[in-house]
């Protein structure tokens, strides 16, 4: 404990550097606006700014990167409430009450306690990501190529049996992103694998041209700009403090949706999209007054946008400490420090204390630094969602060819963009969830390198899964899960997931 | 049989499975103590084929295609279609030329803009772009023919 303490002293030094505030501040600003605006989500915002930071060291560029993720989530609720339009889809719940009170005149109130819901959750996350990570990454040290590999299985099978959508999609979608993961050299043979003579793809296929392609562009093509309207309630300066009653009903939903946000950004998956609609769920049901949920209920705001800023600080646990994304967000950001030579593992804390600490130590500055700037710029960011969204998403292409192309001056790349948009709006039309294939693309090379080394070890016994006894719990809970979501298939039985799944049907 | 959409999306993934082993005739396999080149691939392949299949024969529960809504299909193409042109004029005609004109094109073909004003936002927005990233983050842009 003392260590940790130590080491986040040094962190603070890394954060407190007058550059590196910069790139937090410059990070929860776009991040923010990121979130406020419809039909650009966190992942395209980092995706599109990636290159920027190619220009900074690997702490300011992770730093920056991630502002921008944490602020999107601060962002959202800005645009759920002013306007009843998520401006991230973490923000889907805090429409409903969020908008209802600022039709009852307290729109001012229902931001305050989104932004301070999202602070204190923010910063209790970052607490528990700092007493976590260390000793999760130092037992992680402990694991050859079959705890990976079992570990992957894991992530994959978690990934699919928390999706709202079903198992046999979420792993399809796993499927075709390990597949595309394939493409290139084969790092252990040196054959070429499905490069059809493109120099280019022999190195393989990059992350940000799938998910900008997957989430940015498909997004655009999947929204005609009349379908984009709605009326903004601007909120009056002097109404942005909540009431006594209000504080004291937001503050057990705040304290509850941080636990269950942190809880649920640890498992993979889109984890602070369900934190989000599991918290909301969660405090109609403890709540007194169910009834006025839906009419303006102060724990329908508290709760889900404390829940979502808790799991997207949870999402940087396995991350950080094992090097496993559990999401095409955190996916980017472990490209975005390969990018820059480092490379995100359990030796991350003991090689880059810097990058490590300074990092986690930005966040408690970076949470504070949008709690200042959400509420009193809260003008400026109305006067953005005026911007009609007809003018906005031929900027928003311009950026995505910008982003996609700077990367590594590949015009293939853009092509590649262009094809996964188009793809990406086919799989939302047949309900696919694109997130489970960026997630397969990188775990692809993880994956195939330590399921391959374990067979070698092993001389090609799989038992080789089930005699360690880390990678034997893993397998463990993977058959678990599986079993759990084979019963719910074959007595198509509704679960608490095919619940979610109307939810989110229904207020999408 | 009533067509439904998860036939489709079910099919295309067999479809897709089906193509990659066929793509992966020259890769080795290996052996299991040795596993080559297409191990994995074709495992992953046959593992879309089975939930591709499993998609398919379960497709009664999913909507009929003939509902899915295609009514943005028109605005995705148009879309597709000046974006693809412009990744197309990139390289040749550089940043700010492509740019401008694919900006012009959407607010234009796509949205019915008046052609002044959609020149107008689109010069002023392309010209404040390239100023950030070039003046602003060192990040230079493509140049054109012409030098910009």
């Amino acid at each position: 404990m003392e260590t940790t303490f130590i080491s986040l002293l040094h962190g603070f030094e890394v954060a407190l550097q007058p550059a590196n505030l910069w790139y937090a501040f410059l990070g929860c600003l776009v991040g923010t606006l990121v979130g406020v605006l419809p039909g650009i989500g966190p992942l395209s915002g980092i995706s599109i700014l990636l290159p920027v930071t190619f220009g900074l060291n690997a702490t300011q560029a992770v730093i920056m990167l991630a502002g921008i993720y944490y602020g999107s989530q601060y962002g959202g609720s800005t645009t759920s409430i002013l306007m009843r339009i998520p401006g991230e889809a973490s923000s889907v719940m805090t429409c409903i009450d969020g908008n209802a009170m600022a039709k009852k005149g307290r729109a001012g109130a229902a931001l305050c306690i989104a932004a301070v819901g999202s602070w204190i959750a923010g910063t209790f996350g970052i607490i528990m990501l700092t007493l976590i990570a260390p000793p999760l990454a130092t037992l992680a040290l402990r694991f050859g190529p079959p705890e990976y590999t079992a570990l992957l299985v894991l992530g994959l099978i978690f990934l699919a049996y928390m999706s709202s959508t079903s198992l046999v999609r979420t792993l399809l979608m796993a499927c075709l992103g390990l597949m595309l993961g394939m493409i290139g050299i084969d790092n252990m043979t040196g054959h070429f694998r499905y490069s059809f003579d493109l120099a280019e793809l022999g190195d393989g296929i990059g992350i940000v041209p799938v998910a900008v392609g997957l989430f940015g562009l498909g997004e655009i093509l999947a929204t005609p700009s009349h379908k984009v309207v709605g009326e903004v309630i601007t909120p009056k300066l002097r109404e942005l403090l909540p009431n006594r009653q209000e504080w004291r009903e937001a503050a057990m939903p705040i304290a509850r949706g941080s636990v269950l946000g942190f809880i649920i950004g640890i498992i993979p998956g889109s984890a602070h999209i369900i934190s989000s609609f599991l918290s909301y769920a969660l405090e109609k049901k403890v709540s007194k007054h169910p009834e006025q949920f839906g009419k303006g209920a102060v724990a329908g705001v508290a709760g889900p946008e404390s829940a979502n800023n808790s799991a997207s600080t949870g999402a940087f646990v396995p991350m950080l400490a094992l090097g496993i994304p559990t999401g095409p967000i955190t996916a980017v950001l472990i490209g975005a420090l390969m990018v820059h030579g480092v490379s995100v593992g359990p030796q991350l804390v003991s090689e880059h204390p810097d990058v490590f600490w300074g990092f986690v130590a930005s966040m408690y500055v970076g949470n504070l630094m949008l709690l200042a700037l959400n509420l009193p710029l809260v003008g400026i960011f109305v006067s953005v969602l005026r911007i009609p969204y007809t003018y906005l998403y031929p900027m928003i292409i311009m950026f995505c060819i910008i982003g996609v192309y700077e990367v590594s001056h590949s015009i293939v790349d853009v092509w590649i963009m262009l094809i996964m948009g188009v793809l990406g709006y086919g799989l939302r039309k047949f309900s696919f969830d694109p997130a489970p294939l960026v997630l397969g693309l990188v775990i692809a090379p993880i994956f195939e390198q330590s399921l391959r080394q374990s067979l070698i070890m092993s001389n090609g016994n799989y038992l080789i899964f089930l005699s360690r006894p880390i990678a034997l719990g893993l397998v463990i809970v993977s058959a678990v899960l599986l079993t759990l979501s084979a019963i719910s298939f074959v007595l198509k039985r509704k679960d608490w997931r095919a619940k979610l799944a109307e939810a989110e049907t229904a207020e999408s | 049989m009533n067509l439904r959409s998860d036939h489709v999306g079910g099919g295309a993934f067999v479809g897709f499975g089906v193509l990659v082993l066929a793509l992966s005739g020259d890769l080795p396999t290996g052996q299991l103590s040795m596993p080559g080149a297409g191990f994995l691939p074709k495992l992953i392949a046959a593992f879309t084929i089975i939930f591709g299949l499993a998609l398919f024969f379960r497709a009664r529960e999913s909507e009929p295609l003939s509902t899915l809504g295609w009514s943005d299909g028109k605005h995705a193409a148009l879309v597709i279609a000046i974006t693809a042109a412009a990744t197309a004029l990139y390289t040749s005609l550089g940043f700010i030329t492509t740019m401008m004109l694919m900006m012009i094109g959407l607010l234009v073909i796509v949205e019915r803009r008046n052609v002044l004003r959609a020149a107008l936002y689109s010069v002023c927005t392309v010209m404040v772009t390239y100023a950030v990233f070039v003046l602003v983050l060192k990040a230079p842009l493509l140049t054109g023919p012409l030098g910009f």
